[in-house]
């Protein structure tokens, strides 16, 4: 009995110490999410909305291109992304290059990529971003053209 | 939980320097677009603080109930539709910015997660429930529809290439 116990205390800490443990891992990645909080906030400066939808030229295959980068470019809540989006159509930019620009802004984060590789390594990011980025455009794609057949 | 003793090491010293850096020479060339920046920081930091702290008890509840070999039969290789449908619906559930997740998977794939369900999931992230009515309100009915439609088997396919790219966990 007493050697069963002596075998599983080790396996089973308590919950304090797991708890002590994981914030011992967040304390740990600290510096790395000050990082990115920190470019967060240069970029979210830096790459106005106004200058992004300045990129934006017409063409409806080149727009969707533009939309992927400068939704990968940009930071900050999704709501941003949507409230630019909204004012981009009003300007008659095309759907595709709007929902390329909103998907991007969520699945792809220039900002994010130097903890992205601090975390999960190289080849895991870039395999991730190439097919975040590939399939942002074939979504925004397959979105517009099938909501185009639907109204 | 396997204890792994690991020493505790900072890590992203270098990347918060040279964001540090970066802060120093805007300040000398544009003082107040610095100070915008910072002020945007820290409403980003106030605003993810909340949600670190949930990552944070998530965390802990799932490496004190979830033994690395349950999360290996999950999530892992052995785990089947149930791994990829868990990845799916983990990713369109949760919070805040991407990078808040980053510790939390890191900590699932050493135990045994594929790599291929933390692409699922970062890719069905674009999802967000809490937003759909303002995606509604912007974009339509028809468009917020197809367009989850889309994302949600976009990132399943995501994961299977990926899956075909990266036979082996590439840890």
């Amino acid at each position: 009995m007493n050697k069963e116990q002596n075998k599983r205390s080790p396996q089973k800490p308590t919950f304090r110490k797991v708890l002590q443990k994981s914030a011992l891992s967040f304390l740990a990645i600290s510096p790395l999410l000050l990082g990115i909080i920190g470019l967060v906030g240069l970029f979210q400066v830096l790459v106005t909305p106004k200058m992004l939808a300045t990129l934006f030229r017409g063409n409806g295959v080149i727009d969707t291109l533009i939309g992927t980068l400068a939704g990968a470019t940009a930071a900050g809540n999704p709501v941003v992304s949507y409230l630019l989006g909204g004012e981009l159509l009003n300007q008659g930019i095309s759907l595709y290059a709007v929902s390329a620009f909103v998907i991007s802004w969520v699945t792809l984060g220039l900002s994010h990529l130097p903890a992205e590789v601090e975390v999960f390594g190289g080849r895991f990011t870039l395999y991730r971003n190439i097919l975040a980025f590939v399939f942002t455009m074939l979504i925004a794609t397959l979105t517009t053209l099938t909501v185009q057949v639907l109204t | 939980m396997k204890e792994q003793d690991k020493p505790f090491v900072f890590r992203g010293k270098y990347l918060l320097l040279i964001v540090l850096i970066f802060y120093g020479l805007l300040f000398i060339g544009n003082s107040q677009a610095a100070q915008l920046a910072l002020q945007k920081s820290g409403k980003t930091l106030v605003n993810i603080v909340p949600i670190l702290l949930m990552v944070i008890l998530l965390t802990s509840l799932l490496n004190f109930f979830l033994q690395p070999q349950q999360v290996a039969r999950h999530l892992g290789e052995e785990s089947g539709g149930k791994g990829w449908f868990w990845a799916l619906a983990a990713g369109v559930i949760s919070h805040g910015p991407m990078y808040i997740w980053y510790p939390l998977l890191e900590d699932l794939r050493s135990h045994g997660m594929k790599d291929a369900f933390i692409v699922v999931f970062f890719a069905s992230r674009t999802i967000k429930i809490p937003l759909l009515p303002m995606m509604i309100d912007y974009f339509g009915l028809a468009f917020t529809i197809v367009l989850s439609f889309y994302l949600l088997v976009g990132a399943l396919i995501q994961g299977l290439i990926l899956e075909i790219l990266q036979p082996q966990n590439g840890n």
